[in-house]
């Protein structure tokens, strides 16, 4: 309990200054569906699911990185911010390579869940191109299949943040926009070694333990 | 309504070269007048003006600088920019090129109103030439004393348009990666390298000069109840005298392009530049100003021969191109909709197209992370209302080849 109140969903919260509209909501046992953030990875704020309703503001605004301020009234599961939800999910899955519904392993796929808890139905949006690229198999310890990478940088976040080893970064812009190692080589470096903690952040398979996962 | 040149006055008159001919013009008595006063008393002339930014969102520019200059941090930044991306404006070019110590004194101005040490200009990569001339005029108003308070350094992008954009580009010159930040924070609260940061279109800064000197009561005085003083505007396209045209805020749309620039036949008008809204013949008679429709200042005239559908797909090709990135509405959407837009220009429409491209609009408005992925929908949406037909031409049309192809096997 803090001394910023707000209402979200019709009951009245509070917390500290700082807090996050998500942190907030979680207290109050509200769940509102996240991809691109992880309560121990810095926000960034880039898939935009988790948009919310805040009365008095003309757009939605993402709950995992805006701050809580004092009289915010907020609506979490408006049609408008259903609807927004519902087409990012459906964007997300129309770009990228994915095995989704039919193969094995969109079992753990956590856009496979989004998509069923927001009732995703048969695909509106089409891509000329679906991104894809060559499976890389150059290192013993992690799989990178980018074709079915949907650019939330949790990896890259969670190599930097948490293994210290920034052995990922980001290249090339808009649809074409990647996560690379250097200048966009296969991944095979010394400094990468079995941590294997970017596998257990991609939320789809495209980071896999070689042999392990569906190759 | 004739043109009124106030930010224009010296263009053509005073040697861009010697800050001497910028003198005699009467240059730098603003500053000096400033320093009389306080920095909060500046701020309050400023606010009181009602000056909006010109670089395309229209924020009050007084209230930002009080931003600033009540958050807490020893050092605060102030940048300029320069970086005019936006599709068919030149008119920072025409100031910078023509009156670049206009903007010395503007920065000068702004950087003791904030309490700033540090400047930056951030120089459009295409504008390098104008580099040399720019860092001149640096050089010669800081050996007069002008600048003693501000250090104003040059940098340059690297031909992204997003890096206009306020949060890309203070990451550009952090050297990291042109793509957009959430906010809050807001740049005046935490900017650049996480200092109070304020952030200025050219023409916002060339402003304040002549609102110091004369006084607000004499720029509020110009223009309409929530646009004051003038506008550059950037006329190009189907007309016989493209250039840059200086008019009072809410000055008619068709007496710039017809009579000023002679423009004839017109189809539509785009206002405001790649993302801007599209005014169609029969609403010629709108009138300019941040109430109605503005933006950077472009004002880019179709004739008849253009084709709408055309244009929106070419437009979305750029915005799709120049997309960070970064969040999922912008890069997926845009991709998704010049795939659609591609199609119709093919022959190659479905029914049920302009509803995906109103379905998707939606979500981009709403969610996008920053102003290219919320505004990028604006010309779909706009040409969409106004040529409803041309599209629906364009889905009958590719049935009827379609069936074509069917018949002849
Ligand atoms: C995609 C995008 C591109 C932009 N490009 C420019 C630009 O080239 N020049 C500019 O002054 N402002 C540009 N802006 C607006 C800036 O973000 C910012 O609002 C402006 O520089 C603030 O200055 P002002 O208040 O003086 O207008 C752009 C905004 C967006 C969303
Ligand atoms: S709206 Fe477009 S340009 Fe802006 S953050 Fe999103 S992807 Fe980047
Ligand atoms: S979870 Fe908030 S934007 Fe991705």
């Amino acid at each position: 309990m803090g001394d910023v109140k707000l209402i979200i969903d019709g009951t009245e919260v509070s917390g500290p200054s700082g807090m996050t509209i998500l942190e907030a909501a979680n207290e109050t046992d509200i769940n509102i569906p996240t991809l691109c953030h992880r309560p121990d990875l810095k926000p960034e704020g880039n898939c935009r699911i988790c948009v919310v309703e805040v009365e008095g503001s003309p757009r939605l605004v993402a709950s995992c990185h805006t701050p809580i301020t004092e009289g915010m009234v907020i609506n979490t599961c408006t049609p408008k911010a259903l609807a927004a939800r519902k087409t990012v999910v459906e964007l997300l899955i129309a770009g990228h390579t994915g095995p989704c519904v039919t193969d094995e392993c969109a079992k753990d796929c956590e856009l496979h869940y989004l998509a069923a808890e927001l009732e995703v139905g048969p695909p509106r949006f089409q891509v000329k191109a679906r991104r894809s690229y060559p499976m890389e198999t150059l290192s013993p310890y992690v799989q990178r299949d980018m074709g079915r990478c949907i650019l939330c940088r949790r990896c890259v976040r969670a190599c930097t943040e948490i293994a210290k080893k920034n052995v990922f970064s980001m290249a090339y812009r808009g649809f074409h926009s990647k996560v690379v190692v250097d200048c966009d080589v296969p991944l095979d470096k010394e400094e990468c070694r079995d941590c294997g903690i970017c596998i257990d952040y991609c939320p789809t398979s495209a980071l896999t333990k070689p042999n392990k996962g569906v190759s | 309504m004739p043109e009124k040149k106030i930010l224009t006055k010296n263009c053509g008159k005073i040697d861009p070269g010697d800050v001497s001919t910028y003198e005699a013009e009467g240059g730098f008595k603003a500053l000096e007048k400033t320093l009389r006063i306080s920095p909060e008393e500046v701020i309050a002339e400023v606010k009181a003006s009602g000056l909006r930014g010109r670089g395309g969102a229209g924020f009050p520019c007084g209230a930002k600088w009080e931003l600033a200059r009540k958050s807490k941090g020893d050092e605060k930044v102030l940048i300029c920019n320069a970086d005019e991306g936006e599709v068919g404006t030149f008119k920072d070019r025409y100031l910078l090129q023509h009156d670049p110590f206009s903007l010395m004194e503007g920065m000068a101005i702004a950087g003791y109103a904030i309490g700033a040490g540090k400047g930056y200009i951030y120089l459009r990569s295409e504008y390098h030439y104008l580099l040399e001339g720019l860092q001149k005029a640096i050089d010669q108003s800081k050996e007069k004393g002008y600048l003693k308070d501000l250090e104003i350094e040059i940098r340059e992008g690297a031909g992204a348009y997003i890096c206009g954009e306020e949060s890309a580009l203070m990451n550009s010159i952090e050297g990291k990666r042109g793509e957009s930040r959430f906010r809050p924070p807001f740049p005046p609260e935490s900017g650049l390298f996480e200092k109070p940061t304020i952030i200025n279109n050219v023409e916002t800064l060339v402003n304040v000069p002549h609102i110091i000197q004369n006084g607000s009561e004499w720029y509020g005085a110009m223009g309409t109840d929530e646009s004051k003083g003038t506008k550059l505007f950037c006329v190009s396209g189907d007309v016989a005298r493209p250039g840059v045209y200086e008019m009072e805020l809410g000055c008619d749309l068709k007496e710039l392009v017809m009579d000023l620039a002679g423009a004839k036949e017109i189809k539509m008008i785009q206002v405001g530049g790649s993302t801007g809204g599209i005014i169609p013949s029969d609403m010629l008679s709108t009138p300019l100003a941040y109430e109605t429709i503005l933006g950077s200042g472009a004002v880019m005239v179709f004739d008849q021969t253009r084709d709408v559908v055309d244009f929106t797909y070419r437009t979305m090709e750029f915005l799709n191109e120049e997309s960070c990135g970064k969040c999922t509405p912008c890069r997926e959407g845009t991709e998704v909709m010049v795939g659609v837009l591609g199609r119709l220009v093919n022959g190659e429409g479905v029914d049920g197209d302009m509803e995906v491209l109103e379905e998707l609009s939606d979500t981009m408005k709403l969610s996008a992370l920053c102003g290219l992925g919320q505004t990028a929908p604006v010309p779909v949406l706009d040409t969409l209302k106004y040529f409803r037909k041309d599209y629906e031409n364009r889905i009958s049309q590719s049935v009827f080849l379609r069936s074509l192809k069917t018949v002849n096997g």
